[in-house]
């Protein structure tokens, strides 16, 4: 199912945070949202999953999403991977991943898609949560997320803090996960990365949308520099 | 002052006590970031209906499943009136809400029962002491242990080995995010209300032995002598709070049978004076050790 | 005009003061008595208020300060030769001295203000729930103190032979004295700083304001009235501890709540109306005729409904009835 935002409009008090930001995320497809801080990216994302006052439309298939509760939206079948990753520190590895089972529409489920594709949480899964390095648990984080088998993943800042060699396995994984027919919505900092990696990126500034990139443009740094201080 | 095996009994016993409304206290707690102050209403209304109960002359099973009745209806009763309206605004405007609530309670127990109170017979014979190797040590004070250890015993497997449990964990730690992964917080909410519902009417029913007789202020100083512990135990993780409310609880029954009243009546002082101390210096609490940051 | 038009906010709640002061000589003697107590209360509110509605942060604890107060002024005015019957047990300098009650006023007001500061220079550090903890504790531990030691009152005995001297006119011009000097407070470059960090406290200290500092401020200053308050409150009616307790304490922080926190106005105006539906329904636990009706309510129903209203206030409009703002009657 596609994820259709129709003039999103986020608010919070008197700040504009998100202006009639229309976007659509089709199975199988990555699209980056990038932009500077405080452009609104993330409150994009936390309008979808319902943690922000918004107006406008979010439609997963032929269901809006929208006025919904996140608990609601998350079994619908929006997965988010939070910014900061906000595992639950001092639950295992494994019962982590279980909370996943929450939102998983029907019941059941299993964890062995996800220690295929993640193999270092198999290794961790009866360690606490908090002794994993960043990286792990920015896997950890994905991996909870696709354990409700979610048709649409959104992802805030996974590449944030951590090392360079760490965001490749990140970026592999998105890459996987698209093949199997998800979409992903994914909000960067590291532009040239998201560009070049996604099937289509968003340039957000100020709430509003001032460009859309494609891989081709990830070696144009003029474009991504000029896009960026609209 | 000497410390007689009874008096270790009865601290013993107080602390178990003490323990399961420590741990109803903070389940709520850590679901809702709400200080139940009204907490102790509710042992108050499970005590009137033993006390109804045995007045009626009704047998002990009727005035059990009474008093769990009546527990947990109030109980679900204040989550959906006061409970959940609330929820989002700050933690002191909810203090105050419960405080309202609390003396609400005890209010209309006075209207309805008078100040002068009932007397709940029915587990009565809980008080009479068994001699073990010559020492004379009440029945109850073996009860309210084994009792305490079950509950607890049954609260931890709950707690670690069922799916409501594991997002009853996850909401205590950081309920935005479990919500964002499909706990649904409601349930979740309303499980915690109802265990701390049943472990308040265990603990009617085990303090109607040693104190029969049911006043509208029934377990209010309990329940304030509870808070402290909590507050000094810990209250944002469950073994602190309730190692916190277990230690008062002991601490409270020894020294309040071994010190003569002359000292003893000082007891709140210092007791609440170790509270701010606790707020000022160790706001997590003595026993808190654990690494994640939260906010009293 | 102009200077005078910045202080109109003190109006309304002033004359709200007065009004109900001037009201209460219309009714009969007995009446009369619910109406002091209603000013009296009306000055732990703004008391309250002074603190709480400036800061933001919550204070269980202020009734401890009226409880110094009252103790204070209500030892100092009893006649000496009354003092070894009802209180043997009181300290020398306390068992040979006595004042006029003018002056046990202010020595109450300025216990009540020592109290508040030695109490408050650790306290104020703590916010939110914390504070509300701690200054439970505070209360308490005086509850308890002034329960057991007999050197500085009549522990658990009631206070006797204090002359009656708060009645109608006493306790208006002291209700109306704390308004005027809760508002002088608010208006002061110390009470817009405190507000400033109850608004965002991070912003505000950026600016270099000490937030410690404003609240200790704040709290020893609404010590202050709060203790004069208790200095009122013994000479008008016979004090036990127990009336200076969790009841007083419930009840002043109803009449905060349902007013509206925020504001002076507020104070005043949750004051005289939980104070109105409080004695009203008090009187119909009595018996009493309403548009022809004759109502005979149970006893305490007072009480519930009290509590029943401030919980609805706390949920439903938790800002109060004044919505936490004062009144301005022109620009």
């Amino acid at each position: 199912m596609t994820l259709v935002l129709d003039s999103l409009d986020v608010r919070y008090g008197g700040v504009h945070a998100v202006r009639e930001l229309s976007l659509e995320v089709a199975p199988g497809e990555i699209v980056g949202l990038i932009g500077p801080n405080g452009a609104g990216k993330s409150s994009t994302l936390h309008a979808i999953m319902g943690l922000a006052p918004a107006s406008g439309s979010v439609r997963l298939g032929d269901r809006e999403l929208l006025g919904l509760r996140p608990e609601d939206v998350a079994r619908a079948g929006v997965s988010l991977v939070p910014e900061g990753r906000r595992i639950f520190g001092e639950l295992t590895v494994e019962e982590n991943l279980r909370i996943g089972f929450a939102a998983h529409r029907a019941r059941g489920g299993r964890l062995d898609d996800v220690y295929e594709q993640f193999p270092i949480l198999h290794e961790f899964r009866s360690r606490q949560a908090g002794v994993l390095s960043g990286g792990q648990q920015q896997q950890l984080a994905i991996g909870r997320a696709l354990v409700a088998e979610p048709e649409v993943l959104l992802l805030d800042e996974p590449s944030l803090g951590l090392a360079p060699s760490v965001v490749d396995v990140v970026f592999d994984a998105l890459t996987a996960i698209k093949e199997r027919g998800l979409g992903v919505l994914l909000v960067e900092q590291r532009a040239q990365r998201t560009v070049a990696a996604a099937d289509r990126s968003v340039v957000l500034n100020s709430g509003l949308v001032r460009l859309t990139l494609t891989p081709a443009d990830a070696d144009d740094t003029e474009k991504l520099v000029g896009a960026y201080l609209a | 002052m000497t410390i007689t095996w009874q008096n270790l009994a009865d601290g013993v016993a107080l602390g178990a006590i003490y323990a399961l409304m420590a741990v109803g206290i903070g389940l709520v707690f850590g679901v809702l970031r709400l200080v139940n102050f009204a907490y102790g209403q509710l042992v108050m209304a499970g005590a009137f209906a033993l006390a109804i109960s045995s007045q009626q002359g009704w047998p002990l099973w009727v005035g059990i499943v009474l008093c769990f009745a009546t527990v947990l209806v109030l109980s679900v009763a204040m989550d959906y009136l006061v409970f959940r309206p609330l929820r989002g605004h700050s933690p002191a405007v909810m203090l105050v809400a419960t405080f309202a609530v609390a003396f609400l309670l005890e209010n209309v127990a006075l209207l309805k029962f008078g100040s002068l109170g009932k007397i709940a017979t029915s587990v009565a014979s809980l008080n009479r002491p068994w001699s073990i190797g010559g020492v004379d040590i009440r029945k109850i004070s073996i009860v309210a242990v084994i009792v305490t250890v079950l509950c607890l015993f049954l609260l931890y497997v709950l707690l670690e080995r069922t799916t409501i449990g594991l997002h009853m964990r996850a909401a205590s730690m950081d309920s935005a995010t479990a919500r964002m992964l499909g706990v649904r917080a409601n349930r979740v909410i309303s499980f915690a209300v109802l265990i701390s519902g049943a472990f308040a009417a265990v603990v009617a029913i085990m303090l109607t032995v040693q104190t029969p007789l049911v006043t509208p202020d029934f377990a209010l100083r309990d329940t304030i002598v509870v808070l402290a512990g909590v507050v000094v135990g810990g209250l944002n993780r469950p073994i602190p709070a309730t190692l916190g409310g277990f230690g008062i609880g002991f601490a409270t029954g020894v020294l309040g049978g071994a010190l003569p009243s002359a000292q003893s009546q000082y007891l709140p002082t210092f007791v609440f004076a170790v509270v701010i101390l606790v707020l000022l210096v160790r706001p997590r609490g003595l026993f808190d050790f654990s690494k994640t940051v939260e906010r009293v | 005009m102009r200077r005078l038009a910045a202080y109109q906010e003190v109006v309304p709640p002033l004359v709200l003061v007065v009004a109900a002061a001037l009201l209460g000589t219309l009714v009969s003697v007995s009446t009369q008595a619910y109406f002091t107590d209603t000013l009296v209360k009306v000055t732990i509110v703004i008391a309250l208020y002074v603190f709480i509605g400036n800061s933001g942060v919550l204070s269980f604890g202020h009734v401890a300060f009226v409880a110094l107060g009252a103790w204070t002024a209500g030892v100092l005015t009893v006649p000496i030769s009354e003092k070894p019957a009802t209180m043997p047990n009181l300290a020398h300098f306390l068992m040979h001295r006595h004042v006029g009650s003018v002056t046990s006023l202010v020595l109450a007001a300025f216990v009540g203000a020592i109290a508040a500061l030695l109490v408050g220079a650790p306290l104020m550090r703590l916010s939110g729930l914390a504070a509300g903890i701690a200054t439970f504790a505070v209360l308490e531990i005086t509850y308890n103190l002034l329960q057991y030691e007999e050197r500085v009152g009549p522990g658990l005995n009631t206070f006797s032979s204090v002359p009656e001297t708060t009645g109608l006119r006493q306790a208006g011009i002291g209700a109306a004295v704390c308004v005027v000097a809760a508002f002088l407070y608010a208006r002061s470059r110390f009470g817009r700083l405190l507000r400033a960090t109850r608004e965002d406290d991070a912003a505000a200290r950026a600016v270099g304001t000490s937030v410690y500092r404003q609240r200790l401020i704040a709290f020893t200053l609404s010590g202050a009235l709060a203790g004069f308050a208790g200095g009122m409150y013994v000479h008008l009616l016979p004090v036990q501890i127990d009336s200076v307790h969790l009841d007083l304490t419930f009840i002043t922080l109803a009449m905060l709540v349902v007013g509206g926190s925020g504001s002076l106005l507020g104070a005043v105006v949750g004051a005289l109306a939980v104070s109105a539906i409080d004695s009203y329904l008090s009187v119909a636990e009595n018996g009493t005729s309403l548009l022809g009706w004759h109502i005979d309510l149970p006893s305490g129903t007072a009480e519930i409904v009290v509590g029943v209203v401030m919980a609805a206030v706390l949920i439903l409009r938790p800002n109060g009835i004044t919505n936490g703002r004062e009144l301005r009657l022109w620009r």
